[in-house]
């Protein structure tokens, strides 16, 4: 709020430079944020929290200020001279809507344009001056914090106000000229026939003052918060009003707004001023809080001296009284009353908070807590992502955090198909842009915009990772969310360096093997994907990960038709883990023992062709299901196609290891065994040796 | 004979001293020593030795094979020895062309400095806890003392999916999650991602913040001050000084904002903090008794405090970013440095 210095003087005589005196207001939660100056004078800009709408006016924050210096407040004095006539007539329909209503008439006025002294205050206020009539209603705002209307009298039907809701009426016209589509339980006020303001928001443009208005109704009423709060907020229209409306203005001082307004009209622009309407049916009760003195000090960690707290909340215009307990000798208790503008007020907290703030968070001492020790358990999951992100980042990978949206139209990029469960995102009502209207259910697509992020940017040899939720609408009121590991690696062609060698799935595969080791999980297979390969995936180039029988992840070359999608380059491998939390249940917490081998190994290496058809997991399989309990490992070292071999062949060699646990083997016990492993290999997946 | 055997050994050594390389060495081991060396001949022929001549025969004998043996395993050491240090003075390999590793990546700063956070707090017998992204209105506003149209809400800018589910605005929305599943005392932080419905040149629409809170018997605001206090010194270093600031939030009171000296200036004041010397660095207050009341605990046993910060804030006065929106943009040049 814009606050000028000078005006804000007049009525605590503080002897502060401006830059002191927002000092002062900061350290008691009136943050200065920006210091002005006009032509004429210093203006501060100082920002109010929303539980403190009594200070969105110069009075208010001077009444604040005064407690906070400790000087005298100087009120304003108004009284209204030479009432002539009745007031107009009012009635309100909705009391909880709108609990207290007040109006005066004025006639024979003459607006016009208004006196420097009230445009210069307006301008460094911040509010541009209209006519005279208008300025003084905006005049009073700015300085009581009062939204107040003038309606002309001449052009309200039957020269009456009716305080009730939209009901059927569907449009109305604000004085901007904008139609704004009413909501039926939206309050209005109206005369005889027809709506002529939008509650607390706006007046309508058939009701206007304007330069030749002569007669006038002044309104100052108070409107239950929410309801202008969700006005504005369905209607888009907000002003100085609504703002201060919607934050709850000083339903006790809304008469006295009034007041000062008449005076200074007929000051200003003439005319005689009629009796006052005020419509209060049920004048809000105030309210007794009691707290004690040893309370205020244990919330806060401090003993401050009683009568420093008295002083200040007296200061603070809350009536503050000892309790009078006659079975006790201490009168350790305060009775407090909170004044009709300090609704933020309402239970012993408030008091303590009051209290403290004008003590000074500075005069509060740093302590420590004397707790019980109690051992903090460990966040399992978080622990285990943080194993990984850190096996990744060995393994040359960067960490991307992208926002968690995603452009719906991204999953047609991916080709994915109309039942696929990606396809169930959760949509964004308000996206700041269309690209980010829904949130991601895969992490795939936004790597793949870093990396052309970082190509277009020059960059090459480009591994990235990240760990993050996606979010998948089943149909029940929060989506499901689950956290995955999603990598991405990519082989620039024109790469020359000699890093970028045989980069491609089996990198990224390996990389994927030795973070499933380093956390402890074992049994990890990599199933050929055929039919189930992600729609994104290259389908002969793709696996799925499997531990348990159990599908966790998938790895493999990205669908050529999707890296053109992207715009993309190069070769370019995809791995993810799909459920981070359901991996904890594979990964031992604590590793299996076992007795290291005391007796030598005997290794036989067997080369052999087979067809295309059969993996090395094949073999590896039919190897170590054989049936001896001497085989320890097997392990390929080397694959070779081309020539002298058919087309449809290819060369597998292979170490197999032998160990006994019981004694040194001899090389008789191993000819048998390795005899019948070839011929099974033989046997069962066709296999010749190669000489 | 024995003389012969002493000629030999004579000559023998002689030869062996006066070797020119490793192979004249072992050259005369063989012509020597070996199968049918000269010594071993002598040797072989000691069956025609008269028996009494034998004993002095034979310690002749081998006195002058082991004083072969050590003058020439001590040639072939000297030799050998040369030619260690001929080849050490030859061998070259240019040791500034570059190694062979695989290189590292690197963690994104956000998480980072949330990992350095979680440390600090978890060292002080916090444990973490979290709570959904997509989150009902009920916890992000409405158990915080925020109903629906309360003005607070202004403060944050909230996407919504629907009027009773959003993207959660703050961490501070695990606060009564996590008090309706553990009774107090409790010590807790809740690190995650946040949404805000703001994008400019100093917001973005997603960043992490880390709330913490502890509820206990005879939690006072002083100890809100010196744990905040014991954790900005930790991150920015023990010179930092901090001040609270009174402040709103309707799910703390009191509440305050937390401001410490400008880590960039020192405090004297410059660009980065406006010139006051201050910079804001986190929310907190001591947690206001309705939250309680809506977690079900009872509200006058137990007191407790509360804070909230933002992860990419600390990470910029940390490192001396100086744009929030090179965070979302994984630029590796970006992610490289830190």
């Amino acid at each position: 709020m814009l606050v000028p210095y000078s005006w804000l003087k007049e009525f605590v005589d503080f002897d502060l430079t401006s830059s002191e005196l927002g000092h002062r207001l900061t350290m008691a939660g009136f943050e200065l944020e920006a210091e002005e100056l006009t032509a004429t004078e210093t203006v501060l800009d100082i920002g109010v929290t929303p539980n403190r709408p009594d200070c969105l006016s110069i009075r208010g924050m001077a009444r604040e200020a005064s407690a906070i210096l400790k000087l005298p407040f100087k009120d304003l004095s108004v009284s209204v001279k030479g009432e002539a006539g009745q007031g107009p007539s009012i009635t309100i329909e909705e009391n909880t809507l709108c609990p207290r209503y007040a109006a005066r008439t004025i006639t024979g006025v003459r607006n016009g344009s208004s006196p420097k002294w009230l445009t210069d205050k307006l301008e460094a206020c911040g509010v541009r001056p209209v006519s005279l009539i208008v300025d003084i209603t905006n005049y009073v705002l700015m300085e009581m914090g009062q939204p107040l209307h003038a309606f002309d009298l001449d052009r309200l039907s039957g020269g009456r106000i009716v305080v009730k809701q939209a009901g059927d009426t569907k449009e109305f016209f604000a004085l901007d000229g904008t139609k704004t589509v009413l909501e039926p339980d939206m309050l209005l006020i109206w005369d005889d026939e027809k709506p002529v303001a939008l509650a607390g928001v706006m007046g309508g443009a058939n009701s206007e003052v304007s330069d030749n208005t002569v007669n006038i109704l002044l309104e100052s009423a108070y409107f239950f918060p929410a309801s202008i709060r969700k006005t504005s907020r369905l209607t888009g229209l907000a002003s100085e009003s609504s703002f201060r409306f919607a934050r709850g203005t000083d339903i006790g001082a809304l008469d006295l707004a009034l007041d000062r307004a008449a005076t200074l009209i007929v000051e200003l622009a003439g005319g005689e001023v009629s009796t006052i309407t005020d419509i209060y049916p049920l004048p809000v009760q105030t309210r007794e809080i009691e707290v004690t003195f040893e309370k205020i000090n244990s919330i806060i960690g401090v003993n401050i001296e009683q009568s420093f707290v008295e002083n200040t909340l007296i200061s603070l215009g809350l009536d503050t009284r000892r309790k009078i307990d006659t079975s006790r000798s201490l009168e350790d208790t305060l009775i407090i009353i909170p004044p009709s503008f300090r609704n933020d007020i309402q239970t012993d907290i408030d008091i303590v908070e009051e209290v403290a703030r004008l003590y000074g968070y500075d005069n509060i001492p740093s302590t420590l807590p004397s707790v019980h020790m109690s051992p903090a358990p460990e966040h399992e999951l978080y622990k285990q992502i943080k194993t990984m992100k850190n096996s990744m980042v060995m393994s040359g990978f960067y960490e991307a955090v992208n926002f968690s949206f995603m452009n719906p139209n991204m999953l047609d990029q991916l080709l994915l198909r109309k039942e696929d469960h990606r396809r169930s995102f959760i949509s964004i009502k308000n996206p700041l842009r269309q690209e980010d209207s829904a949130m991601r259910t895969t992490l795939v697509p936004t790597l793949l915009q870093n990396l052309s992020l970082n190509l277009n940017r020059g960059e090459k040899m480009l591994r990235f990772f990240e760990v993050a939720r996606t979010y998948t609408d089943t149909g029940d009121k929060l989506p499901v969310e689950r956290t995955e590991l999603t990598a991405i690696l990519h082989k620039d062609k024109s790469a020359a360096l000699w890093e970028a060698r045989n980069v491609g799935y089996y990198d990224l595969k390996g990389v994927l093997e030795n973070l499933l080791r380093v956390i402890n999980l074992h049994g990890v297979e990599f199933v050929p994907s055929c039919d189930k390969t992600e729609p994104y995936l290259h389908p002969g180039k793709t696996a799925i990960i499997r531990v348990n029988d159990e599908n966790i992840g998938t790895i493999g070359v990205l669908h050529p038709g999707v890296a053109v999608a992207f715009d993309l380059k190069g070769d370019i491998t995809v791995a993810e883990i799909w459920d981070l939390n359901k991996l904890l249940e594979y990964t031992a917490a604590i590793p299996e023992y076992r007795t290291i081998p005391r007796f030598p190994y005997i290794e036989r290496d067997i080369a052999l062709v087979v067809s295309d058809s059969v993996t090395a997991a094949d073999v590896k399989r039919e190897v170590l299901t054989s049936g001896s309990d001497i085989i320890e490992s097997v392990s390929l070292f080397d694959i070779y196609k081309g020539k002298p071999l058919p087309a449809d062949k290819k060369s597998l060699a292979f170490a197999v290891r032998y160990r006994s646990t019981s004694d040194t083997l001899k090389d008789s016990d191993v000819e048998e065994v390795h005899g019948s492993i070839i011929s099974r290999l033989q046997k069962n997946l066709g296999a010749e040796l190669r000489s | 004979m024995l003389s012969e055997i002493e000629a030999l050994r004579e000559t023998a050594g002689d030869e062996i001293n006066k070797a020119g390389s490793l192979k004249d060495v072992q050259d005369l081991k063989v012509k020597y020593l070996g199968k049918k060396g000269l010594l071993t001949v002598k040797l072989r022929s000691m069956g025609a030795i008269p028996p009494e001549e034998r004993r002095a025969f034979g310690s002749l004998i081998n006195e002058a094979k082991s004083y072969l043996e050590s003058a020439i395993t001590s040639q072939e050491n000297r030799f050998r020895s040369d030619e260690l240090n001929q080849s050490l003075r030859i061998e070259k390999i240019d040791v500034t062309v570059p190694g062979r590793y695989i290189p590292a990546g690197q963690l994104h700063p956000s998480t980072k400095v949330l990992d350095e956070l979680i440390t600090i707090f978890t060292g002080l017998g916090f444990t973490v806890a979290e709570g959904p992204e997509v989150e009902l209105d009920f916890y992000n506003f409405e158990a915080l003392n925020m109903p629906k149209e309360h003005p607070a809400r202004d403060m944050q800018d909230t996407f919504y999916v629907s009027d009773d589910v959003v993207l959660r605005t703050h961490t501070s929305s695990v606060q009564v999650r996590t008090m309706e599943k553990t009774p107090p005392p409790l010590r807790v932080i809740a690190p995650g991602k946040v949404y805000r419905c703001d994008a400019d040149v100093s917001h973005i629409p997603m960043f992490h913040q880390l709330e913490g809170f502890m509820v206990d018997k005879n939690i006072r605001m002083s100890d809100l001050k010196g744990v905040l206090e014991l954790f900005i010194h930790r991150v920015f270093g023990s010179n930092t000084s901090i001040r609270l600031r009174p402040s709103f939030f309707p799910f703390t009171e009191p509440s305050a904002e937390i401001d410490m000296s400008c880590v960039i200036c020192g405090g004297k004041g410059c660009n980065v903090c406006s010139q006051t010397g201050w910079i804001e660095i986190l929310g907190a207050g001591m947690i206001n008794p309705r939250i309680y009341e809506m977690a079900g605990y009872a509200p006058d046993k137990y007191t407790g405090f509360a804070f909230g910060l933002g992860i990419e804030r600390v990470a910029m006065l940390k490192y001396g970013i100086d744009d929030i929106r090179l965070f979302p943009e994984n630029d590796r040049r970006f992610l490289a440095q830190f």
